[in-house]
């Protein structure tokens, strides 16, 4: 997209890093990485896990101080990045707007903005509401938010409770043309219907004149709404470039620095016969009648919209979501799952999809995150053998190219992609007859996503047949053998080979005319 | 929104190598040049420190009352540290058996009262029916295992917070105790051999220790080397994670609070012991400081984590000192003013002094998002 601000010079930047290094525990996270962000433009930082941006953010917004030698150029203002912090950030109009936004559920609309600044109050001290109310309408007309001051920010769909957290952020630039508003993956977080809505808000803004810093992992996104874009791999730059003309394809092969067609593992050639898991009617929450097989070795894709009950499904399967009705049958004998341990001891393996809620076991080690609810393994003759465990665990890390220190690391230092092996690797080292997968790239960055499937893909080979629940229709025809479309709580469609994404997305559109 | 490349599949013969020899990690992770040791000498000795600090602080205090003038002569009488540990052996028990619910995640406030109850119910069965030693004894712990098996069952069954279903049994527990005792002591029929043994020693030591030191390694066997103590950290960490993993919430919370009940009741028996009387008033005072000693605790060995050796610690720390104190001639009231200093101030100190190691973990290159 082109900006509407005249075009700026070359030596004209807003922004500008140089030579800016980052070392944990000394291992660098940025190594002498430039960035060079012009006026009014929509400058996108992209990335795989671990390639750094994160960690240039957080350097710019002054929470991670820099290596010395580090370079600072705000407008013709050149500042050592030594002593930088979150208060001079904010002073020399840096906004940041993080991945999950602090944002108020309960409270109003007009209260999340004014926590931004202040509350206007009367003269004895009360505060004015009508001047607050007044102040916010204005704001959410220019940001085109069609919602009342009052409404509780709760009320409110994801992209616009997102919108509240970029205008709460620059609520006091709207006729300033220095500064940059820096938004780290605003769209992680929205479903697929509602990333629109948000872009179009960015794009009115870059056109009024303004800068936005953009990160994020989803290209598409990157590609319809930034002017430049650069690429970070493990912590150096690799390039910047004009976004205009370039493919998909050719900026996958920046961030992961090997060409596009090698990304995902390909379909096994036909599914064996024989059926390891069927479901026949099966009823409960949003389901109605659910019928379906699950062939030996293969990869079973759901698709479906939020809230079509995929999720559901797989909770039914394994025991963690009361079934009303209907029957399972798995490797030929009819089952009903009480509980996620019995479901377990059948051979049944479920990766949920929310991984901080429903999977990750915070504050303990990635050892005893990748054993959880196998530690009666580690005990025999009234002992722990915590030498096997590691060991394990080990094995575990090298074969699920888990990029981790050491095993006894807290688990909430690893980058999403690495978390998701962590939990990948506690149900694939079971070795599964029926792994069920719900978003399983959900917050993975595209390298490690496509080393996902490879180890899906792998455990196929093996003998474990998976279910496969995926929210973009291009992975799930990418990574699925057949797919099947959830839909009114039924199965309305099954897709057989050649699966293509547009195929799917134009099945799941059918919602609105069937 | 298309996330991933919709390439054409099909002119592509070569499927993603075999993970294991996969090149992009390989060269990954030459990238990452170490630019220092991953530990420095003197990181090692900050974390030695702060690991440590609360122990070098118990030789310091002892040092310290042994060498003050004050208190030198009497400090270092062998009976003050039979005394000390002797005395405390019961907060111990009461100290590690709560420490079983807490790592799941939930508090237990009614352990203080049970240990009341326990005390008081053993020796009114040996004043009534002159029953048997080990009856007694047996039955002062059943007492508390049940009164756990309540609380487990409310706080599992009903889904309500143990914080409000232990402070409501600890209060009945208390209003059944003095209408059981009228109030008054029951220091009639209480067999020697239970009064010999509280106030008795073996090899210099007071038995009661002994039996500290068996809770002590039983707890510690069992929170951190069974599957079942494993359990007890994850559903602490994450109760819904730990559901979908396999492990049976409910029925590990419940046995965390019978296996709490169960030392209270023990300790119970210990206090019956010590004091050779079932007295009423015991108890509540235990719980709150039981609490503290176990936070006080998460402040050494395994940082912020309750654990056994942190615990034991924290106990005899305060108790050093408190002794100390009084020797020097300090009133009663330093026994809670110090308690309460103590952990405010060693929780707070643990938390300036892991600080800087908690922002490195929590800013680690693209950690928790990206």
């Amino acid at each position: 997209m082109q900006s509407l601000a005249p075009v700026p010079s070359v030596t004209d930047s807003v922004l500008r890093v140089s030579e800016l290094s980052k070392a944990y525990n000394g291992i660098l996270a940025l190594d002498g990485v430039d960035l060079d962000v012009r006026p009014g433009e929509v400058h996108a930082l992209l990335g795989g896990n671990g390639s750094g941006k994160s960690t240039l953010i957080k350097v710019l917004a002054g929470v991670v101080e820099a290596e010395p030698g580090a370079v600072l150029q705000l407008g013709d203002e050149v500042t050592d990045l030594a002593g930088w912090n979150s208060d001079k950030a904010y002073a020399a109009g840096l906004r940041f707007v993080h991945q999950q936004p602090a944002v108020f559920a309960d409270l109003s609309i007009a209260e999340n903005i004014a926590f931004g600044t202040t509350f206007p109050k009367n003269r004895a001290g009360k505060i004015d509401w009508k001047a607050l109310n007044a102040r916010t309408a204005d704001l959410l007309a220019l940001f085109g938010v069609e919602a009342s001051p009052t409404t509780p920010l709760g009320a409110l769909r994801a992209a616009d409770r997102t919108r509240i957290a970029i205008i709460r952020a620059v609520q006091d630039r709207d006729d300033a043309t220095s500064g940059v508003l820096v938004l780290d993956e605003p769209t992680a977080a929205l479903p697929a219907e509602e990333v629109e809505h948000l872009l179009d808000s960015l794009r009115r803004y870059a056109a009024a004149g303004q800068t936005i810093l953009y990160v994020s992992h989803r290209l598409d996104e990157v590609l319809s709404v930034a002017d430049r874009v650069t690429v970070l791999r493990d912590g150096r730059k690799v390039d910047t470039v004009a976004a205009k003309g370039l493919s998909e394809a050719a900026l996958v092969e920046l961030i992961v620095g090997r060409p596009l067609d090698r990304m995902f593992p390909e379909p096994t050639d036909a599914p064996a016969a024989d059926v390891v898991l069927s479901v026949r009617g099966l009823r409960g929450g949003p389901l109605t009648d659910v019928t379906l097989d699950l062939h030996q070795g293969e990869v079973l894709g759901i698709a479906g919209l939020l809230g079509s009950g995929r999720s559901e499904l797989l909770r039914m399967v394994f025991g963690a979501y009361p079934v009303d009705s209907g029957t399972i049958t798995l490797g030929g004998r009819q089952v009903a799952f009480g509980s996620p341990s019995e479901a377990m001891a059948a051979g049944v393996a479920y990766v949920p999809e929310e991984r901080q809620l429903d999977a990750l076991f915070q504050g303990n080690s990635v050892r005893h995150n990748v054993s959880a609810g196998n530690a009666r393994s580690y005990f025999s003759r009234l002992l722990f053998h915590h030498d096997a465990e590691k060991r394990d665990t080990q094995t575990a890390i090298q074969q699920f190219l888990i990029r981790v220190g050491t095993d006894t690391q807290a688990v909430e230092t690893l980058s999403g992609g690495n978390a998701q092996k962590v939990v990948l690797a506690r149900w694939l080292r079971r070795k599964p007859a029926v792994l069920l997968l719900d978003e399983p790239t959900q917050g993975v960055d595209i390298g490690a996503r496509a080393e996902i499937y490879a180890l899906v893909r792998e455990a196929t080979r093996n003998g474990t047949s998976v279910i496969l629940v995926a929210s973009d229709p291009e992975e799930m025809a990418h990574a699925c053998d057949r797919v099947l479309v959830l839909r009114g709580g039924r199965i309305a469609a099954d897709v057989r080979p050649p699966v293509t994404g547009d195929r799917l997305t134009a099945l799941l559109a059918e919602r609105s005319t069937a | 929104m298309t996330t991933t490349p919709s390439s054409e599949r099909s002119d592509v013969t070569e499927a993603v190598p075999v993970p294991r020899t996969e090149p992009p990690v390989a060269a990954a992770k030459s990238h990452v040049a170490p630019v220092a040791a991953r530990r420095s000498p003197a990181g090692f000795l900050m974390s030695l420190l702060q690991r440590y600090s609360l122990v070098a602080l118990l030789i310091a205090s002892v040092v310290a009352y042994g060498t003050w003038s004050r208190t030198s002569e009497v400090f270092l009488q062998a009976g003050v540290f039979q005394n000390i540990t002797s005395s405390q052996s019961v907060l111990a028990v009461l100290t590690l058996g709560l420490l079983i619910p807490m790592i799941s995640g939930n508090l237990d406030l009614s352990i203080g009262s049970t240990a009341g109850l326990a005390s008081i119910g053993t020796a009114g069965l040996y004043a009534d029916t002159g029953a048997p030693l080990v009856v007694g004894v047996l039955f002062g712990i059943a007492i508390g295992a049940v009164v756990g098996l309540v609380n487990g069952l409310v706080v599992t069954r009903f889904g309500i917070d143990s914080f409000i279903v232990t402070l409501g049994t600890a209060s009945l527990i208390l209003g059944i105790v003095n209408w059981y005792s009228g109030g008054t002591s029951i220091i009639q029929g209480i067999p020697q051999q239970v009064i010999s043994f509280g106030g008795g020693k073996a090899l210099g030591i007071p038995k009661l220790v002994y039996v500290l030191v068996i809770v002590a390694l039983l707890v510690y066997y069992l929170l951190e080397q069974t599957p079942y103590g494993r359990n007890l950290h994850a559903i602490g960490s994450n109760k819904a994670a730990s559901r979908l993993v396999g492990i049976r919430v409910e029925r590990d919370t419940c046995l965390a609070f019978v296996l709490s009940g169960t030392f209270a009741g023990l300790a119970g028996v210990m206090v019956l012991a010590q004091q050779g009387a079932g007295n009423p008033q015991v108890g509540q005072s235990f719980t709150l400081t039981a609490i503290a000693a176990a936070f006080l605790g998460a402040a050494s060995f395994k940082l912020g984590k309750l654990n056994v050796p942190g615990s034991l610690v924290a106990i005899f720390f305060l108790a050093v000192n408190i002794t100390g104190l009084q020797f020097a001639g300090v009133q009663g009231w330093i026994t809670d003013v110090f308690t309460g200093l103590s952990l405010v101030l060693a929780v707070a100190f643990a938390g300036i002094l892991s600080r800087p190691k908690k922002h490195k973990q929590a800013q680690k290159p693209e950690a928790a998002h990206a």
